[in-house]
């Protein structure tokens, strides 16, 4: 134990050695905090290399690296995350929290976990308010090995020096800055690694959000044909279907809220706003159902400058499917981590939007089903695009992503291309009914929305073999 | 379940079980888990002996955590004891009574249970012969019901067909002990694997299973630290050096040894003519293991086995510890018996840092080594010394005719033994051979036979009590009080911190209403009513003999743990148990393995633990975050072996053996074992290796040849 926190602030730093076997730390760390034996804030995983007789394996501890660039405090809605200016512990407040579980994906090393028991996220806090005490934290004080220490660091130094904080199996400390100075003997074998990369399995599929996203770009392009159709003077009877995306976008918006642990406290997600791209998300497609309400009310009742009106909500819906794509452009997960989001995202929005306006009876126009077929097949280049970058990666959870589709879930991407193919391309140039279109595009779509949310492989630490990973 | 709409929408998020506060004895931490008392114990799972507390909050065991008082442990406990109180608060307890009645286990009192037990014990013997009724014990019960026990079954109920689980385990330390030095007892101490300068450790791997002891060898840094194992295990990878020697070839390896140390004169002549005997044909026999030879049979290289010879040859101190790579063999009373002549050639015993160390396997599986009836008399007598039968029958005030002329047959012998006629009657107390005993069909067939099957356990349903006629539920540990005594002879106080479920007993309240209904209670245990009164008469019968313990008192113990005989190591003076009270070299040739692989069981079976489980899992399987940690059995293989079957990791495989068939294990391939060989644990009930384990076991000790049996393995499913 070295804490000196009158001399320096900076961050407190976990100095790991890897000469641990016994897992005393998981257990110790699970009494300490009360935790489910399915929650483990503190993991062992494994590393493994050489050949035998010259076989090494070493075990990573590791709780939270309470990095310098903490990408769940910066993801964080709410402002749930504080880093102690003192000590650099990071913090979270399961008061504030309302369990949108977005630090969960932003973290690299899978730190957060969301206890579904209690609605709200739960990390490691490196016993803080032990250390405040002048104690060990719980995994410190239970290791015969002494394998964790904890001391203060200087902030300068360390930016410099982050590098001794990666190691075999954990994925680069350039995500955050993790403080973690892991100490592996020398000589390690050359094909150290996870052992663990055998087992490659989905991720939870967030319903409440796969069904938000898609009817919410859904709306925001329905608000963008129905206002260039007003604009250019094809409207006529544009107003029901604007009150039917309307409608739409409501309440896939309140649904959204059954997403959160605590939908009560639903409101707090725009506390964020200066680092959030959920708290801008939510504000930019709250001001877009606000200028869209206002768009179809005039619309509804024929009203003069509706134009400014729709141009309003087609600006702020085009903001929030940004932020919404920006929300899952993490680097803890690869597969969402690129452009090929926002185009998933903008696709989805140009393909169903001008179908819907089609389907419920307002656009003759031709260039909406020729927008629609343009917005599938985007869709369809950008899903085949993101699947052969996936392939290709050298990087193994792009691979374990590509694996999934071409494995466990091969029959669902099948399907998801196949409908791409019927609902954009096929069906409206054979002239079928546009509500037949729309249904098949729609169903393909949150399809594709699932597979984007169960076929993402999260970086993580390496785990142990046989254990399924922290929830 | 009542539906809590305050969660639900979140303005509850259970801030009251997850709250966390101060409290003096454990400083910041969560609130569920601060108790209002500590008890002080010792921890109920391993030999190492920990001191540990137990947390108790409204009656219930809440917390554990070490003892930092204890001198063992040092204020750190392994997985396993910082979760020990799961064990206490298991669904699965047993908690009454329960007889067999038109096929189906019900609930009965306890004077029906008893009454029932004994009478069917009667009968059985009255019609079969006394012999015919076995017990089967274990290493988990406290000294003082082991020495109730042992008197109970041999002068009560006049059977000496008893043994106990701890002849799956270190019968074979026993054995080699006696062999070597005329009497069992580990003659060094934990400290001393901090004091030697080599220490060497064979088929030991206590990272995993002694994990607390690893701390006694990071203190000493002049240390040179030697593992000798098949497989690259934990203890191995942090071993200076490792021997990846072939399986069994131990005793090749240390005869080999013994041939440097003669060759290269690293031997102390005036201790070996001094306090030994047999040096000369020893060194005869020993002659033919050449460095050559040694290496070809133990597949290291010469280098590696000089430098090794060298090395504990000129230590000051040479520590040699061991576990069940070294017991689990039908050699292995032999190779305990190499590892003492190594020991007693340099001179390593008996002095600080020298040890020939058998690092034993459950937490008081020394207390029946010792007080028990089973293999040997209370206090390591023989049964044909007549001079010990007369004190015994003595103390006892027992006609010396009801002593027992020899031992009983051992475990493997009692199933054995049912299969046939000889045994008709089982009672088995804390051990579940269900899981444990090797080549399960001979088991499953053996209980088949039985006439009446009793089991007493802390724990309802095992796959052991299912099988019951009659269900006895017990106390375990931190609901009861008596003494361990861990492997460095250090006995040390267990309490009881909350009481047992229901109408579950103590053994040893158990066995003395055993004793009152069978008639022997007054003779046997003459005002008995508490663990006490049996470690009184223990000490009495204890003085003067090697395992003294007439200098230890529950008021002593209370003030901390005590070594017997009340000192570090045995044999500091030379003075040995054998006739003349000198040592004697054994001449123990190496042999193969009993059942070589082939062209179709090409693979060689190792088994082993891991780190989260204890034997069979009746307990660890009830601590959530054990189970959590290792949920479910293995089968480790290299990938060379696994690449021609079209393996990989994760698939499920079967093991297959000329004796069976595991079923479904998961498979991992990895260079931590060799090619040409795997590794399975044996904890699991679910995919239980003992399945394919073979009947093979040592003549001396009788304990299992457990590891290198030939099998298969093949992919779950493909030959159906």
């Amino acid at each position: 134990m070295d804490i000196d926190a009158d001399e320096h602030p900076g961050d407190s730093h976990a100095r790991l050695k890897t000469e641990m076997w016994g897992k005393c730390c998981v257990v110790a760390c699970n009494e300490q905090n009360g935790n489910p034996a399915g929650m483990n804030w503190r993991r062992v995983g494994e590393v493994e290399g050489g050949h035998y007789p010259n076989t090494q394996r070493h075990y990573l501890s590791m709780g939270c690296n309470h990095c310098l660039e903490p990408s769940c405090m910066i993801g964080c809605p709410t402002e749930a995350y504080t880093k102690d200016p003192q000590t650099g512990v990071v913090v979270h407040s399961a008061d504030t929290c309302i369990g949108c579980q977005y630090c969960t994906w932003n973290c690299s090393y899978g730190v957060p976990q969301y206890n579904p028991a209690r609605g709200v996220v739960g990390k490691c806090d490196l016993c803080h308010n032990r250390l405040a005490d002048g104690q060990a934290p719980a995994c410190a004080n239970a290791c015969p090995e002494q394998a964790i220490q904890i001391e203060i660091v200087d902030i300068a130094r360390w930016r410099a020096e982050h590098t001794g904080a990666n190691a075999p199996g954990l994925p680069s400390a350039d995500d955050s800055i993790s403080t973690t100075r892991v100490t592996l003997p020398a000589g390690l074998p050359p094909d150290m690694g996870r052992v663990d990369t055998q087992r490659i399995t989905t991720e939870l599929p967030h319903w409440p959000l796969v069904f938000m996203l898609v009817l919410t770009q859904l709306a925001v392009g329905a608000f963008t044909a129905l206002w260039m159709l007003d604009l250019f003077g094809f409207g006529a009877n544009l107003s029901i279907p604007a009150i039917a995306a309307l409608s739409l976008a409501g309440m896939s918006l309140g649904a959204s809220t059954l997403h959160l642990g605590r939908p009560i406290h639903a409101w707090r997600a725009v506390k964020g706003l200066r680092r959030s791209w959920l708290s801008r998300e939510v504000l930019t497609l709250s001001l877009f159902a606000g200028a869209a309400s206002a768009f179809a009310g005039m619309l509804f009742l024929d009203l003069p400058g509706r134009g400014f009106a729709g141009f309003i909500a087609a600006l702020c819906g085009a903001a929030g499917a940004f932020s919404s794509a920006r929300i899952y452009i993490v680097k803890a997960r690869p597969a969402w981590f690129s452009r090929y989001t926002i185009a998933e995202f903008f696709s989805t929005t140009l393909f169903l939007g001008p179908l819907f306006v089609q389907a419920t009876g307002a656009g003759t126009a031709g260039w909406l089903t020729w927008a629609s077929v343009a917005g599938g097949a985007a869709q369809f280049i950008t899903q085949s695009m993101k699947f052969l970058w996936m392939t290709r990666s050298e990087v193994f959870e792009l691979r374990a992503s590509s694996l999934l589709l071409t494995g466990l879930l091969k029959n669902h991407f099948l399907a998801r291309m196949a409908i791409l193919l019927g609902g954009g391309l096929i069906l409206p140039l054979a002239g079928a009914p546009a509500w037949a279109t729309l249904a098949l595009a729609l169903s393909g779509e949150w399809l594709g929305r699932w597979l984007f949310f169960v076929s993402v492989v999260p970086k993580n630490i390496a785990a142990a073999f046989t254990s399924g990973r922290a929830a | 379940m009542s539906l809590n709409w305050k969660r639900l929408i979140g303005i509850d998020n259970l801030s009251g079980e997850y709250a966390f506060a101060r409290a003096e004895s454990t400083g910041y931490t969560s609130a569920k888990k601060i108790p209002e008392s500590w008890v002080k114990t010792t921890c109920g799972y391993c030999s190492v002996g920990c001191g540990i507390e137990i947390g108790v909050k409204q009656g219930r065991a809440v917390a554990c955590r070490p003892d930092s008082t204890h001198p063992v442990n040092r204020g750190k406990l392994c997985p396993k004891g910082l979760s020990e109180h799961y064990t206490i608060d298991a669904e699965n307890r047993a908690k009454h009574p329960l007889l067999r009645k038109n096929g189906i286990l019900t609930r009965v009192s306890w004077d029906e249970a008893i009454a029932t037990m004994v009478e069917k014990f009667r009968a059985t013997q009255e019609k079969h012969g006394p012999d015919s009724l076995g017990v089967l014990s274990t290493g988990q019960l406290v000294t003082e019901e082991f020495y109730t026990l042992g008197k109970l079954v041999q002068l009560g109920f006049g059977t000496k067909n008893y043994d106990g689980n701890t002849t799956l385990c270190m019968a074979s330390a026993v054995s080699g002990y006696k062999l070597s030095f005329g009497s069992d007892g580990p003659p060094g101490s934990y400290e001393d694997m901090e004091h030697a300068d080599v220490v060497l450790l064979i088929g030991a791997n206590i990272a995993e299973n002694h994990p607390i002891l690893c701390q006694y060898l990071d203190t000493n840094q002049e240390q040179t630290v030697i593992v000798a194992d098949p497989r690259v295990t934990k203890t191995a990878m942090i071993a200076d050096i490792h021997l990846p020697l072939k399986p069994r070839s131990d005793l090749a390896l240390l005869n080999g040894i013994a041939h440097l140390l003669i060759t290269l004169n690293l031997i102390d002549r005036e201790y070996i003519h001094a306090h030994t005997t047999g040096f000369e044909e020893f060194e005869k026999f020993v002659a033919e293991y050449t460095p050559e030879r040694t290496a070809l049979l133990t597949g290291l290289s010469e280098e590696q086995i000089v430098k090794t010879a060298v090395l504990y040859g000129k230590s000051k101190a040479g520590f040699i510890g061991w576990t069940m790579g070294v017991n689990h063999s039908t050699k292995g009373s032999e190779t305990v018996a190499a590892i003492c002549n190594l020991a007693l050639l340099t001179g390593n015993v008996g002095r600080a840092g020298a040890a020939p160390f058998s690092i034993t396997g459950q937490c008081n599986a020394m207390g029946t080594r010792e007080a028990g009836f089973a293999s040997g008399m209370p206090g390591y007598r023989k049964f044909d010394d007549p001079v010990a039968r007369a004190e015994l029958a003595a103390i006892w005030n027992v006609d010396e005719s009801r002593l027992p002329q020899k031992r009983g047959l051992a475990y493997p012998d009692i199933i054995e033994g049912a299969v046939g006629t000889k045994i008709r009657a089982l009672w088995v107390i804390a051990t579940n051979p269900m899981v444990s005993f090797p080549n399960q069909d001979v088991l499953r067939h053996a209980l088949s036979n039985l006439e009446f099957l009793a089991v007493q356990d802390g724990y309802h349903p095992t796959p052991t009590t299912e099988l019951a006629d009659l269900v006895l539920p017990a106390a375990i540990w931190g609901e009861k009080e008596g003494t361990y005594t861990n492997s460095e002879r250090r006995v040390s106080k267990v309490n009881k911190a909350v009481e047992p479920p229901a109408e579950s007993l103590s053994d040893f309240d158990i066995l003395l209403r055993i004793a009152a209904k069978l008639g022997c209670k007054e003779e046997l245990f003459p005002g008995w009513s508490c663990p006490e009164d049996a470690f009184n008469e223990w000490r009495r019968v204890s003085a003067g003999r090697l395992c003294d313990y007439s200098g230890i008192s529950y008021t002593d113990l209370a003030e901390g743990p005590v070594q017997w005989p009340r000192k570090p190591r045995l044999y500091s003076c030379g003075q040995f148990e054998h006739p003349g009270k000198k040592a004697k070299f054994i001449s123990a040739a190496w042999e193969p393995y009993p059942e070589q692989p082939n062209k179709d069981y090409p693979l060689v079976l190792n088994t082993g633990r891991t780190v989260e489980h204890w034997h069979t899992r009746t307990k660890t399987k009830e601590v959530p975050i054990l189970e959590r940690l290792s949920p479910v059995a293995w089968l480790e293989m290299n990938p060379r072996d696994a690449k021609p079957l079209g393996l990989r990791s994760h698939d499920r495989v079967d093991l297959v053996s000329r004796r069976g068939r595991v079923r479904g294990v998961e498979l991992r391939l990895t260079e931590i074992t060799a090619p040409g060989q795997v590794f399975m644990p044996f904890h699991y009930f679910e995919a239980n290796v003992n399945d394919v384990t073979q009947s093979a076991f040592d003549p001396i000790s009788r304990e299992p040849n457990y590891k290198q049996c030939a099998i298969r393995v093949e992919r779950t499913g493909a030959n159906v």
